[in-house]
């Protein structure tokens, strides 16, 4: 499929109506289906623009308007039969954007897309019948896809209109609003409230709620800790203007919410007070005294994991973890070789002592002369030495005697 | 806020590095085994199909089902396994 033509299928409907009326092509009447405009769209533009394309360009234009008349129930045919752009787009024309597709992730997106498809038919139904009652209910309908899908900067009017839509839709209107706390985690709280606003299957404004409370809270509360409370009376609102099944719904709507931190009583709390009057802030009230923030969220730091993705570590532990006993070992050891070397000096004092002592018992150096002489013969050494050595121990006992 | 798992723990606890499959929260022996056989054989090939769905839960969830066929309780256990290692290591 070449991508400088324009699919008239993957136009909007509000594009298709406002081509048709450049072209001055008859509307159809105004709850048609997007198929008919389509058709119109490729009966009368596609036909204009053919005209300057080659041949084979408007064959293929003409084999895809044939397609597109053949299948009037499915918008787009058989997702697995469509390339990974065009599941994108058709994902992209359902209000949802996909990430890449992947060999791995190509089949996920299939079924997501067959999904999207089973209710999309009843939706524009849905969207038919309630067209008497909003004057611009057909072109809410892509707003409010959109709307719920991307944006995370939604205004309060914004999240007005994906109300009305949201309310419309009822059981049909995708879970992908059911945004986990991870997509919440860049918004911030605008987004906890719009998140919140998709939550509720009941109509009612938003708009009036704020204002309410503005008004009463426009004298005490700074504009800081006013979209705080807001937030969180928003939530108090719906509890009790919404009987049957909000209170359920906003118990989980504040488990998803993690990031949020509310008491654990005051959903309990919620359920039961239906007809007290509205603006009871609690969370206030249980803790008067932590400050308030811009967004109402207080988080405490995480420990940080030591080590972990470069984060400095706190607690340094000591190398090798060593106990009294492997210390006192290290210090004897350190001594170690000191000890040798004072046994060493031990023995040459002996020796020293012992020679001293051989020159006194004497008394006269001649022994000792000899005893040196025949130290310092070579050959003779040894038998010189016990010579000595006898002669000097007779005299020695003999002078002792 | 659901209580977690001592696997859990232990699997957020430090970086993934080459630990195998069964290691992930909701992941035994059987679901690991048919992973394997798919080709995700190590916890961080999980966690680059977990990225590719650019962390979106319903996504990740469809595809644990498909690929080896885990239940609510076991595709949740997983995402917010992964989901939480991601918020500290990623």
């Amino acid at each position: 499929m070449p991508l400088f033509e324009e699919d008239p299928a993957h136009l909007s409907k509000s594009r298709l109506k406002s081509d048709l009326v450049a072209h001055s092509v008859a509307l159809p009447p105004a709850q048609s289906k997007k198929d008919v405009y389509v058709e119109l769209h490729l009966k009368h533009i596609d036909q204009k623009n053919a005209a300057d394309f080659s041949s084979d360009e408007e064959d293929q234009v003409r084999d895809v308007a044939d397609k597109e008349e053949d299948a009037e129930d499915a918008e787009i045919p058989d997702p697995s039969g469509l390339t990974d752009d065009d599941l994108k787009a058709a994902l992209l024309e359902h209000g949802f954007k996909a990430g890449p597709i992947v060999a791995s992730t190509r089949a996920v997106y299939e079924k997501k897309l067959r999904k999207l498809l089973q209710p999309d038919g009843q939706d524009h139904l849905n969207g038919a019948e309630k067209g008497v009652v909003y004057s611009d209910s057909e072109e809410e309908d892509e707003e409010e896809e959109e709307g719920s899908q991307g944006a995370k900067e939604e205004t309060v009017e914004r999240s007005d209109q994906t109300q009305q839509e949201s309310s419309q839709n009822g059981d049909f209107f995708y879970p992908q609003c059911f945004l986990p706390s991870s997509r919440l985690v860049p918004s911030g709280s605008q987004s906890v409230m719009s998140n919140g606003c998709s939550f509720s299957s009941q109509a009612f404004s938003i708009t009036q709620m704020v204002e309410e409370m503005e008004s009463r809270r426009s004298l005490s509360v700074s504009t800081d800790t006013e979209r705080e409370l807001n937030g969180s009376n928003v939530q108090e609102h719906w509890s009790r203007s919404n009987r049957l099944d909000m209170p359920i719904v906003d118990k989980h709507s504040m488990k998803n919410q993690s990031l949020y931190y509310t008491p654990k009583a005051s959903p309990y709390k919620w359920g039961m007070k239906l007809s007290q009057e509205p603006v009871k802030d609690t969370f206030k009230d249980m803790f008067p005294d932590t400050q308030a923030t811009p967004t109402g969220i207080h988080a405490t730091r995480r420990k940080p994991i030591k080590g972990a993705a470069g984060r400095p570590i706190q607690y340094v532990y000591p190398d090798t973890p060593a106990s009294p006993t492997t210390q006192e070992r290290r210090a004897v050891e350190r001594r170690l070789v000191p000890i040798q070397i004072q046994i060493l000096v031990f023995l040459i004092v002996v020796v020293l002592l012992y020679l001293i002592y051989a020159c006194v018992e004497d008394n006269s150096f001649s022994p000792f002369v000899a005893l040196l002489e025949s130290l310092n013969q070579g050959s003779d050494g040894e038998e010189g030495l016990l010579l000595p050595a006898e002669t000097q121990d007779t005299p020695a006992l003999s002078g002792q005697e | 806020m659901s209580s977690t798992s001592q696997k859990h723990k232990d699997f957020v606890a430090e970086p993934m590095g080459e630990k195998s499959v069964m290691a992930l929260a909701g992941i035994g022996e059987v679901l690991g085994k048919r992973l394997e056989e798919k080709g995700f054989d190590k916890a961080y090939v999980v966690l680059g199909q977990f990225l590719v769905l650019k962390k979106d839960e319903e996504l990740f969830r469809d595809w644990l089902k498909d690929t080896c066929g885990a239940n609510v309780k076991q595709q949740g256990d997983c995402y917010g396994c992964l989901k939480e290692w991601c918020d500290s290591f990623l």
